[in-house]
C-alpha cells in the first residue's frame, strides 16, 4: 500500500519534471484497454548495478494476443560485467550480447511501444524497476505505468479466502500448472513475456466471470484443465 | 513470433525455412472462454485458428456436437479460405488459440503447392496428397507406384508359328532373351527356353518342329500406363513369369517378374508357384505361412491396404483352390463349386480373423464322402492358421455345404421368413466368389438371390437396417478428438468400416450388382447417380483409410499376441494428422448412414 502511495508522488514529481513532451503521453492511461506484457534479461541480479541484455514486450488487445508485433531487442551491456549465475539462468553469453544494440537506442523504441499502457508480467517490479534505472537517467523519469502482477491476480483467485496457514506457492510454474498452460522454455524473454500475457488473459477472464481456483485438488484441477 | 508453436506437423512441415518464419512472425494469440463463440457457421473468418490449449467445440446446426478439438488441430479453414464457416465453433474451456492472418494464409497458398494441397475440401485428395508426400521415393512403394512404361522392359522378338524349334533357340540365342513372341496370324503367344527344352529333351520333337507346337497361347497383357503394381497383381492372379506389355493394343514389350522381383522382399509371386507345386498338406501348410507374414512386410514397406488386401485375396484362393484338389474326392469335385465369402469374398482380408467360405453341389453326392471332405477341409485350414468362424459359416457346417436346391430353398426362406440371423447370412452370401470347381452353381445361387430381393423393397430394407446395429458416430467422433484421460477407444470395424460395407452391400442388392469388391461396387452405385463421383471418391478413401489403420492395429495385436481389441484404436496413439483424417473419415461415414437411411426410409421401421 505505502509503497503504492510513493510511487503515485513519485509519479507526480517526475510529470512536473518532465522535460521532453513527447513521454507526457506515457503519464495518461491509454483508453484503449491494452496492456503491454513485459519480461527482461539482465547480466546478473543485483537492480543498482546489473544491466538489461533482452528485452521482449507484448501488447494484449481485449482477448488478443499480439504475437504478431511483439518488441523484441537484444542490448549490449554497457559497463557491467556478465555474471556466472545470471548467464546460466538465461544463456546468453558476453559473445552473444556484443551483436546487441545500446539500451541508448533500445530505450526510446520500448517506451514509444509501451505508451500509456498498463504494464504485465510476473514479478514485474524487477522489470520495471531495472527499466526505471535507465529511464530516469535518459529521460528523467521513472515509468509511470500501472502495473499488474499476475502472481497477484492469481492469489486472488487462489489465495484470498484461504484459511491461515495455508501453504501458498505462488511460483511461475504453479500458476502455469493451474491454468494448464504449455511449459515454454523459461527464462527466454519472450517466452517469458508470452506466459504473462497468456495467464493475464486467462486470470482478468476468469475473475471477470466471477471463477476461483481451487487450492485443495491443484493437481487435479490442472489435469483437468490441462488434460 | 511464438517460438512453440510447431511446424514439424502438417501441413505445416511442407512450408519453407522462410515461409515457416513469414508464418511465424504473423502469428496472434486469441483467448477465449468456456462457452464462447470462436465461429459462426457461415459466416467469414479473418483468420486460420489452431488450438494451442484448451478444447474447442465444434457443432452441426442443429446443436449436435460433431467433434472436440484440442491441441495443434486446425479449424475454421472454410471460414477463410471459402468465406464462410463449414460448422459452429466454441471454446468449452479457457483456450488459446493461434491465429494465422488470411492474408498470410492465402500469400502461403498460392505461393506453396504442397501446402496449399491440404485446404482442400474433400477428403480424398487430402489423402492421396498425404500419401504422395510421405511416401514417394521411400522404399518400394515409390517404385509400385510407378508406371510399367518406365520400368526395364525387354524389347519383344517375333517369331512365326510355322518357324523351327531350331531356329526359335537361334534367335534366343542372338538376342540374349529368354523368351519370343509368338505370332500365328492375329494371335500371339509366347514361348521361353524352358518350353524348347521340354519339348526337345522331354517330349522328344524333332528340332524342325514347328514352334507354335511348344507356344503358351494364354500371353496375359497389361498396358503400358499400368501401375507395376497392377503388373504384379496380374502375374499372382494368373501365376504367369511374364506378361506382354502393350501400347494401344499393339505389343511393345515383355515384363518379367524377375525385373520387379529384386525390388521386393516380399516376393509374392513366388508363393503361387509354391501353392501350385504342392504336393500335400505339409506343402501347402508353408505357402500359408508365407501369404500371412508377407502381409506384415508389404505394410511395412509402405504398400496401401487396398492392395495388400486384393493380393493376399488372390494368393488365399489358389491356396484354397489347391486345398480342394488335394482334399475333394472325385464325387465333389466334379459336381461341387466350393467358394468363399464375407471379407474374403469382397477381397478385403489381411490378417486373418475369421473364415466364411462354403461347398455348393449340383447333384447329391455319397453322404461319407461329404462327411469326410467337411472334416478334413476344415482340419487343414485350421492347421493352416485360419481361425474357425464365429457364426460357424464354413463348409463343416451343412447348411453350408449342400445341394443348390436345399440352398435356394435356405435362400427363400432368409429373404421370405428372416429371422435375427437372416441378414447376415444374406450379406455373407451376396459377397460370396467361386474358388474351385463350377463356378456356376454360385453364379446361379447368386441370381436367384438378387431375382428374390428384386422390388422387394421391406426386405432389401430390412437387411440394409443392419447399419444401424452400432451406435452413430455423434458421441464417437466427440470422444475420438477428447485428449487422454477420458477418452473412449474408437472401434474402427463398428464405426468405419461396417457400416460402409453393409451400406454398399444394401445398395448393391437393390442395383442387383454383380461385383464382390466394396470399391467397385462404390463405383457402379455413383454410376447410378444415387451419389456423386466426389461423394463415392471420399466414401472409398475413407474406407481405405479405415480398412489401414484397421490393419496396423491388428499386426500390432498380433505382435502382442492377441486379437483381442484388434479393432480399436485410441486417439492419443494417433499422431494429428491421423486423428484429422479420422475425424474426416467419421464425418463421410456419417453423411452415407444418413443416405442409406433415407434412401431406404430407415426411419419408418
Amino acid at each position: 500500500m505505502l509503497e503504492r502511495m510513493l510511487r503515485r508522488i513519485r509519479r507526480e514529481i517526475d510529470r512536473r519534471r518532465l522535460s521532453d513532451p513527447q513521454w507526457q503521453r506515457m503519464f495518461e492511461e491509454d483508453a484503449s484497454g491494452e496492456v503491454v506484457s513485459i519480461d527482461c534479461e539482465t547480466t546478473g541480479f543485483d537492480l543498482r548495478k546489473d544491466e538489461i541484455i533482452y528485452v521482449s514486450a507484448i501488447r494484449v488487445a481485449g482477448n488478443r494476443i499480439l504475437t504478431s508485433s511483439a518488441f523484441n531487442a537484444l542490448i549490449r551491456p554497457e559497463s557491467a560485467t556478465m555474471r556466472a549465475d545470471a548467464i546460466r539462468v538465461h544463456q546468453l553469453r558476453a559473445v552473444d550480447v556484443e551483436a546487441g544494440r545500446p539500451m541508448s537506442e533500445v530505450l526510446p523504441e520500448l517506451l514509444d511501444f509501451i505508451g500509456g499502457r498498463p504494464v504485465v508480467g510476473y514479478w514485474i517490479d524487477y522489470d520495471v524497476s531495472m527499466l526505471d534505472r535507465c529511464a530516469r537517467r535518459a529521460f528523467g523519469f521513472r515509468l509511470p505505468n500501472r502495473r499488474i502482477e499476475v502472481s497477484e491476480l492469481y492469489y486472488e483467485l487462489k489465495y484470498r479466502k484461504a484459511p491461515q496457514g495455508t501453504r501458498i506457492d505462488l511460483s511461475f510454474n504453479a500458476i502455469a500448472r493451474d491454468l494448464g498452460l504449455r511449459e515454454l522454455p523459461a527464462h527466454d524473454a519472450f517466452n517469458d513475456a508470452l506466459s504473462a500475457a497468456e495467464m493475464y488473459v486467462q486470470l482478468t477472464d476468469m475473475k471477470a466471470r466471477g471463477r476461483t481456483i481451487p487450492r485443495d485438488r491443484g493437481a487435479d484441477v490442472a489435469t483437468a484443465i490441462a488434460h | 513470433m511464438p517460438r512453440a508453436f510447431d511446424t514439424s506437423t502438417a501441413p505445416f512441415d511442407r512450408l519453407t525455412a522462410d515461409e515457416r518464419a513469414e508464418l511465424l512472425a504473423a502469428l496472434d494469440i486469441g483467448y477465449f472462454h468456456p462457452g464462447q463463440k470462436i465461429l459462426e457457421k457461415g459466416a467469414p473468418a479473418d483468420h486460420l485458428h489452431i488450438v494451442l490449449k484448451g478444447a474447442v467445440e465444434e457443432y452441426d446446426d442443429e446443436g449436435h456436437l460433431i467433434a472436440v478439438l484440442g491441441p495443434k488441430q486446425i479449424f475454421g479453414i472454410r471460414a477463410v479460405v471459402h468465406g464462410a464457416a463449414g460448422a459452429n465453433y466454441q471454446a468449452s474451456e479457457e483456450s488459446l488459440v493461434y491465429l494465422v492472418p488470411r492474408d498470410v494464409l492465402l500469400s502461403l497458398i498460392r505461393r506453396n503447392h504442397e501446402f496449399a494441397v491440404f485446404f482442400y475440401t474433400d477428403i480424398s485428395s487430402k489423402l492421396a496428397e498425404v500419401a504422395r508426400t510421405e511416401k514417394s521415393g521411400q522404399g518400394i512403394e515409390g517404385v509400385l507406384r510407378s508406371r510399367i512404361r518406365d520400368a526395364r522392359l525387354r524389347a519383344p522378338t517375333f517369331i512365326d508359328a510355322g518357324d523351327s524349334i531350331e531356329e526359335a533357340e537361334r534367335r534366343m540365342s542372338e538376342t540374349e532373351s529368354n523368351s519370343l513372341m509368338v505370332r500365328d496370324g492375329s494371335r500371339i503367344g509366347i514361348v521361353t527356353r524352358t518350353n524348347l527344352s521340354k519339348a526337345a529333351i522331354f517330349s522328344k520333337l524333332p528340332l524342325s518342329t514347328p514352334v507354335g507346337d511348344c507356344t503358351s497361347w494364354t500371353l496375359i497383357s497389361v498396358d503400358e500406363n499400368g501401375f507395376v503394381f497392377d503388373a504384379l497383381i496380374t502375374m499372382t492372379r494368373h501365376n504367369k513369369r511374364r506378361l506382354a506389355v502393350t501400347r494401344d493394343g499393339e505389343t511393345v514389350g515383355v515384363l518379367e517378374d524377375i525385373d520387379i522381383l529384386g525390388l521386393f522382399a516380399g516376393n509374392s509371386q513366388l508363393i503361387p508357384g509354391r501353392i501350385d507345386r504342392a504336393r500335400n498338406l505339409d506343402d501347402l501348410a508353408v505357402a500359408a505361412r508365407d501369404i500371412q507374414s508377407q502381409v506384415e512386410r508389404l505394410h511395412r514397406q509402405g504398400v496401401k491396404v487396398r492392395e495388400i488386401a486384393s493380393l493376399t485375396s488372390d494368393l488365399n484362393r489358389l491356396l484354397f483352390a489347391k486345398l480342394f484338389d488335394l482334399l475333394a474326392p472325385p464325387s465333389i469335385r466334379e459336381v461341387g463349386c466350393l467358394f468363399v465369402m464375407g471379407s474374403e469374398g469382397r477381397g478385403e482380408q489381411t490378417v486373418r480373423t475369421d473364415q466364411d467360405n462354403g461347398l455348393l453341389l449340383a447333384q447329391p453326392v455319397p453322404e461319407a464322402d461329404l462327411t469326410r471332405f467337411r472334416a478334413d477341409f476344415q482340419q487343414a485350414l485350421a492347421d493352416f492358421g485360419f481361425p474357425p468362424c464365429p457364426g460357424n459359416i464354413m463348409v463343416s457346417n451343412p447348411m453350408w455345404s449342400q445341394t443348390l436346391d436345399d440352398f435356394e430353398d435356405q435362400l427363400r426362406r432368409w429373404v421370405m421368413t428372416p429371422d435375427p440371423e437372416s441378414p447376415m447370412y444374406l450379406g455373407i452370401f451376396y459377397d460370396a466368389v467361386a474358388v474351385a470347381g463350377d463356378a456356376e452353381l454360385i453364379a446361379r445361387a447368386k441370381d436367384r438371390f438378387l431375382a428374390l430381393m428384386t422390388g422387394e423393397t421391406a426386405a432389401i430394407a430390412h437387411f440394409a437396417k443392419a447399419i444401424d446395429q452400432f451406435p452413430g458416430p455423434g458421441g464417437v467422433i466427440s470422444s475420438i478428438m477428447a485428449t487422454v484421460g477420458r477418452e473412449e477407444p474408437i472401434d474402427l470395424k463398428k464405426s468405419g468400416t461396417f457400416p460402409i460395407v453393409h451400406g454398399i452391400r444394401s445398395l448393391a442388392i437393390e442395383k442387383g450388382l454383380t461385383e464382390t469388391s466394396t470399391f467397385e461396387r462404390i463405383d457402379r452405385i455413383a454410376e447410378t447417380g444415387l451419389f456423386d463421383e466426389a461423394f463415392a471418391r471420399d466414401l472409398a478413401a475413407a474406407f481405405g483409410w479405415f480398412m489401414g489403420l484397421r490393419l496396423q492395429s491388428q499386426l500390432r495385436a498380433q505382435l502382442a499376441g492377441t486379437t483381442e481389441g484388434e479393432s480399436l484404436v485410441r486417439a492419443s496413439d494417433l499422431t494429428t494428422l491421423d486423428r484429422d483424417l479420422m475425424r474426416d473419415g467419421l464425418r463421410v461415414v456419417k453423411r452415407f448412414r444418413e443416405i442409406v437411411r433415407n434412401h431406404f426410409k430407415l426411419g419408418m421401421f
